[in-house]
């Protein structure tokens, strides 16, 4: 890829980028969030077009109008939100938009064959006949792969595929990796996190703000310097609370909470924990295994099966989000956009979204829009949310401001205890510190905090205690000082420690 | 062509479209006017001066406009919160049943008793009818598009019941005629509702309910928390539930809110109109239906929804008065289609900006 | 009497008599909503098929099997053009596809184009010339039982028939079925897989259009052949109630259709047999078994396997490019 360059409104998402990879080589594309990797690979896969530069593809320029087009010159990616039809099989998944099957398929058996024999070959057992909603978010990422390879994709590329993984998952994805090399195929390898990189790449391209900073041999590189290309400056690896005092009153306490998720299954199993005041106790764990429903149980947004929640030693009645605000539980959600906010309101009105039934904000039904208003204001200066004035609709703002607006509301009530779900999540450098900085602020005033977050270099930077969840049961609680991520990750896929 | 979503709407947009979407519509009603043969030109003058112009008209006009703002008022009030109610023609149908009955009831009664009682009928049954639906979504999330319309002609087939299908309360068996050729009983004379006089034009009695309804309408949605809250749950159900919002509660009321403003139409349509329950007459306007169509043309928007009413009044009062060979009745829908067609098409410009593809050749330039 | 007169023959003969409009249209619904687009406009739809279909023949020349033919397509033809406003209101200009469709019923319904067309060609009031009769399949109509049911039963009934089978096929045996089914489910994994989602959604929206307007014709031309403002009487909403009703699956809405039509037909028969229920009960059952099958698909275990397709409803709009 020569000298790409792709503009979206607002932002230069790529600026004259090259990139090349080797037939045979796994190579690894390495950025922050909004560093433009992602848009290099989707130009790559013929997602976007590029506003200028060329792609040559063993030797040859090529153009992609289309996904198709790059699929047809052998150019396959897999998401990291997959896109599979939830409701239809694997084997229809994988066959989908593939025209070299005959169009009436009078024996679907000979392509669930198939699709087993290349599952075979390649180590990835899955069930051709099983609907994908049935199937885990590992078994799901290897029908995506199992997709390319039945086009006959030569380069391969992957978006952060392990974010969604556990530790034992990503191994034998990268077992799989390296036999699809050994056969002369391409992988670029999308990604944020340093030690796989350093683990599974033979070449790394980094991207810091839309340029290409370098690329270099993984052998003659390590995580520093890859870092220092990555964010322009050192980073600091170790542990961010120093001196932090907590006290042993118990601000929030679990005692065998379980729940039920959307569609009736059970989701927690007995789930204790316990908060104390100023302490950050951390809940590990890969996405899906209940953290979003732990989180709304604590809440209130979800009602409980059994057990009871306890907040300074009162019960908070399940499923009722009014009385867990009022006895000072805070929840910042880990969809921000849609749970934290309501889009189409206004900041001033979001602010208000869970102190709108109560004086002063309302009397007898009736809402006060001069409270509100000035509410608003004061919050907006406190917290620097960036916004043309407290009348704008959430939708318009940033993620980060509009994480700033959820922090604001949440923080500004006092509470005595935080559940904090991925609060950094998806945001750049600056709003990722300032987040922190907030919790951490919080939590040296005496506030419980609750941080569950799917990214673990997070929980070991801010908590106390550290405890994994695996399939809703809560498997094992560490400190988190001393905290041992072989440990971890072992206890994340669910083997005792 | 592309098409992105725009983050904010200029203001102007806003008036534009809509007026465009309206001239758009006669035009194009225009073409099919010629296809059959007729004077587009004359048909529109003559529309507009029946509905407006001629002596009597605008009083025509606010008798026909009544019904309409009222079911366009129910069905913007459940719309706004992505609530959709379709069934304001069944609920308007439960407001006449429980309007008439009540002035039926209390036919002995001073007026204003009797009148009052026809309201407090025409409201209750109304939301009665709609709270059915509104339950089921609430407690077993079906869809409210299929239950409602559903109850519709549950609501039509007891209607004709009980006028055709039975000797009810509701059915005249005096006269020898009456029971011969079944019809509803008349309504006593100190039933009729009253009408405020203003010299150039006469407001029926449901009308006037109708604004103050459309200012309650505005004022709840604005300033209460239940509004807010309805605002909230249709914007965003999942922020609703994390901000404990009864999700139930709401979505009850609210329906029984917008059933008993179709209710109230009802009760108008018996009160101020037709002083008996007349099934045929009532299923043969489909002024439920109606309704959306206005609720949909004012944007949800309480005060236009009374602009729109009027407006659409004169073109239905004009359709129904004009109605004879030279003048046939499916004229009247074909515009109401045509104009709601143009404005949803319309709708597109307001929330997603298009641009014209880039020329050759200049692609490091993209044009917005 | 012969067993072939009996109560219970003559209501299942019946039954699949009324109901076969409703297959049609559901069956052209389920297309449409197979590919994410609710269209509400089915009973406008049926109405301009009817007229239109009416108009034909009234004014067509030839042998009786040839003007039924023309004039059934003619009246598909002319739902497909009136449904062509929907769908490109609904997919290209991503209007709320519950006001598109209920405006096409306005535009086309009771009070509408079909009125008007009834009116400007004078057609209301006379008989049609040309009528679907039962046909005498392979001579078997007088065989006991299946014989007025199966083989006594008019031309169009034997096409849906043909129709369900075809559907079931196309759905579930070949690629463009299968690719169907996924931009119903997933629009934007159809779409990265390279498959039209606007294409599929105009496509198949049409073909309800074209389908529903086929059911308008039966009721011109088979079962009142004759044209009355309105004719179809709400059998339009019934028909989008079905395809609920029989968990967006072809067969059942066969099924399903011959069960309403059974109801609608109960209440005379039983009128003509003295007994003393009245018909408007019977014409609500349609409605409150609609409601009663949609309390039950709503509910978490259902909705997972018999449930609507995923995007029903919901514009499709691509990232840029």
């Amino acid at each position: 890829m020569r000298s790409i360059t792709k503009r979206f409104p607002g932002v230069l998402a790529n600026d004259a980028v090259d990139f090349e990879a080797r037939r045979g080589e796994v190579h690894a594309l390495l950025g922050e969030n909004g560093a433009g990797k992602s848009t290099l690979a989707s130009i790559l896969t013929g997602l976007y077009r590029p506003d200028s530069g060329e792609i040559a593809i063993d030797g040859k320029t090529v153009e992609f109008h289309s996904p198709r087009d790059a699929t047809e010159a052998g150019v396959s990616m897999v998401h990291q939100h997959f896109r599979l039809a939830a409701s239809l099989t694997v084997a229809d998944n994988i066959v989908l938009g593939y025209r070299g099957t005959p169009w009436l398929r009078t024996n679907p058996g000979t392509i669930e064959a198939q699709v087993a024999e290349l599952a075979k070959r390649y180590r990835m057992p899955v069930r051709p006949d099983a609907r994908v909603w049935q199937l885990s978010v590992g078994e799901q990422q290897r029908v995506e792969i199992l997709k390319a390879l039945y086009r006959g994709a030569r380069i391969l590329i992957l978006d952060e595929p392990t974010s969604l993984l556990t530790p034992q998952e990503a191994n034998d994805l990268f077992e799989t990796l390296r036999t699809m090399t050994a056969e002369g195929r391409t992988i670029v390898f999308v990604s944020h996190k340093l030690d796989e990189l350093m683990a599974v790449s033979d070449r790394v391209t980094v991207l810091r703000g839309g340029k290409l900073t370098g690329t270099v041999n993984t052998r003659d590189t390590d995580q520093h310097a890859l870092a220092r290309m990555m964010i322009g400056r050192e980073v600091v690896f170790t542990h961010a609370k120093e001196g932090h005092e907590t006290t042993r009153e118990t601000a929030l306490e679990l005692k065998d909470v379980s729940a039920r998720d959307d569609l009736g299954l059970q989701v927690l199993h007995n789930v204790s924990l316990t908060v104390h005041h100023g302490e950050i106790v951390g809940v590990a764990g890969v996405a899906g295994n209940g953290q979003r429903q732990l989180a709304e149980a604590i809440s209130g947004a979800r009602p409980r099966m059994s057990g009871d929640v306890l907040v300074k030693k009162r019960r908070l009645r399940s499923g009722d989000p009014e009385h867990a605000v009022v006895n000072g539980v805070a929840h910042i959600p880990e969809d921000r956009m849609d749970t934290g906010v309501s889009p189409s309101l206004s900041i001033a009105e979001n602010l208000v979204l869970k102190s709108h039934r109560r004086p002063p904000i309302s009397t007898h039904g009736v809402l006060r829009h001069d409270r509100i208003m000035r509410n608003a204001r004061e919050l907006i200066t406190r917290f620097a949310i960036a916004a043309p004035g407290p009348d704008t609709p959430a939708r318009l703002l940033s993620g980060g401001n509009v994480q700033k607006v959820v922090l604001a509301r949440e923080l500004s009530s006092s509470p005595e205890v935080i559940v904090a779900a991925n609060p950094t999540r998806g945001l750049d450098v600056g709003a990722t510190e300032a987040v922190r900085g907030l919790l951490l602020e919080a939590a040296g005033r005496g506030v419980g905090i609750l941080l569950i977050s799917e990214d673990l270099d997070e929980i070991l930077l801010l908590a106390d205690r550290i405890a994994v969840i695996y399939e809703g049961r809560i498997v094992g609680v560490v400190p988190g000082s001393t905290a041992d991520v072989q440990q971890l990750g072992l206890m994340m896929a669910g083997a005792s420690a | 062509m592309r098409i992105q979503r725009r983050l904010d709407t200029p203001r102007w947009l806003v008036v534009a479209v809509p007026a465009a979407s309206l001239v758009a519509a006669i035009a194009a009603t225009a073409i099919v006017l010629l296809a059959a043969g007729k004077d587009p030109i004359a048909t529109y003058a003559r529309l507009f001066d029946r509905a407006f112009i001629e002596p009597g008209s605008l009083s025509n006009t606010m008798i026909t406009a009544t019904p309409l703002l009222l079911t366009g008022l129910a069905a913007a009030a459940a719309f706004r919160m992505r609530l959709w109610n379709i069934g304001a023609e069944g609920q308007l149908y439960l407001g006449a049943v429980g309007a008439s009955g009540a002035g039926l009831l209390l036919r002995d009664q001073p007026g204003p008793v009797i009148i009052a009682g026809m309201i407090l009928g025409g409201l209750l049954f109304g939301a009665g009818w709609a709270v059915i639906p509104g339950l089921l979504k609430a407690f077993f999330n079906t869809n409210e598009i299929i239950t409602t319309l559903m109850l519709n002609y549950v609501a039509g087939l007891l209607l004709t019941y009980l006028i055709f299908g039975s000797r009810s309360f509701w059915r005249d068996l005096s006269t020898f005629s009456a029971r011969a050729f079944p019809q509803g009983k008349p309504l006593p004379a100190a039933a009729m509702w009253p009408s405020l006089d203003l010299s150039v034009v006469v407001l029926p009695f449901g009308f006037v309910l109708g604004v103050l309804a459309a200012a309650l309408l505005w004022w709840l949605y604005r300033s209460t928390i239940f509004g807010l809250q309805a605002r909230i749950l249709g914007d965003s159900p999942p922020a609703a539930r994390y901000a404990g919002v009864k999700t139930r509660r709401v979505v009850v009321t609210m329906m029984a809110l917008s059933g008993a403003l179709a209710g109230l139409g009802g009760a108008s349509e018996v009160g101020d109109f037709r002083h008996v329950l007349d099934p045929r007459g009532l299923q043969q306007a489909g002024l439920g239906y109606a309704g959306i169509v206005v609720a949909a043309l004012g944007r949800y928007n309480p005060f236009s929804v009374v602009l729109v009413a009027f407006l659409l009044g004169g073109l239905a009062n004009a359709g129904y008065s004009l109605q004879g060979p030279g003048f046939p009745a499916g004229l009247v829908g074909v515009l109401q289609g045509m104009i709601l067609f143009f404005a949803l098409g319309g709708e597109l410009l307001i929330h997603y900006r298009i641009s014209l593809p880039v020329p050759f050749g200049e692609r490091g330039l993209s044009r917005q | 009497m012969t067993v072939n007169d009996s109560i219970v023959v003559v209501l299942i003969a019946s039954s699949i008599f009324y109901g076969t409009p409703l297959v049609f249209a559901s069956v052209g619904e389920l297309l449409a909503e197979r590919s994410g687009v609710l269209n509400l406009g089915v009973e406008g739809m049926m109405l301009i098929g009817a007229v239109t279909a009416f108009w034909s023949v009234q004014h067509l020349g030839g042998p009786t099997w040839l003007v039924l033919l023309l004039a059934t397509l003619i009246g598909g033809a002319a739902a497909l053009a009136t449904s062509l406003i929907h769908a490109v209101l609904a997919v290209s200009l991503r209007a709320n596809q519950i006001v598109s469709g209920l405006a096409l019923t306005i535009f086309a319904g009771g009070a509408g184009l079909s009125s008007y067309i009834g009116s400007v060609g004078s057609l209301g009031g006379q008989p049609a010339k040309h009528e679907f009769t039962a046909i005498n399949l392979f001579g078997l109509s007088g065989v006991p039982v299946l014989g007025p049911i199966v083989f006594h039963q008019n031309a169009l009934v034997y096409a849906s028939w043909a129709l369900v089978i075809l559907t079931l096929a196309y759905l579930y045996r070949t690629r463009t079925g299968l690719h169907l089914r996924a931009v119903g489910e997933s629009p934007q994994t159809a779409d990265v897989m390279g498959v039209n989602v606007a294409r599929y959604r105009y496509a198949h929206t049409l073909a309800g259009g074209l389908l529903a307007g086929v059911a308008g014709a039966y009721y011109s031309l088979a079962i009142t052949p004759n044209w009355i403002d309105g004719m179809t009487s709400g059998a339009g909403w019934i028909a989008i109630a079905l395809v609920i009703f029989a968990f967006w699956r072809p067969e059942l809405t066969l099924a399903g259709a011959y069960l309403f039509g059974l109801f609608s037909s109960l209440g005379f028969v039983l009128q003509a047999h003295q007994v003393p229920l009245p018909p408007e009960l019977f014409g609500s059952l349609p409605y409150v078994m609609t409601v009663a099958v949609l309390v039950i698909v709503s509910t978490g275990w259902a909705r997972q396997r018999l449930g609507a397709p995923a995007s029903l409803g919901v514009p499709y709009v691509r990232e840029e490019r």
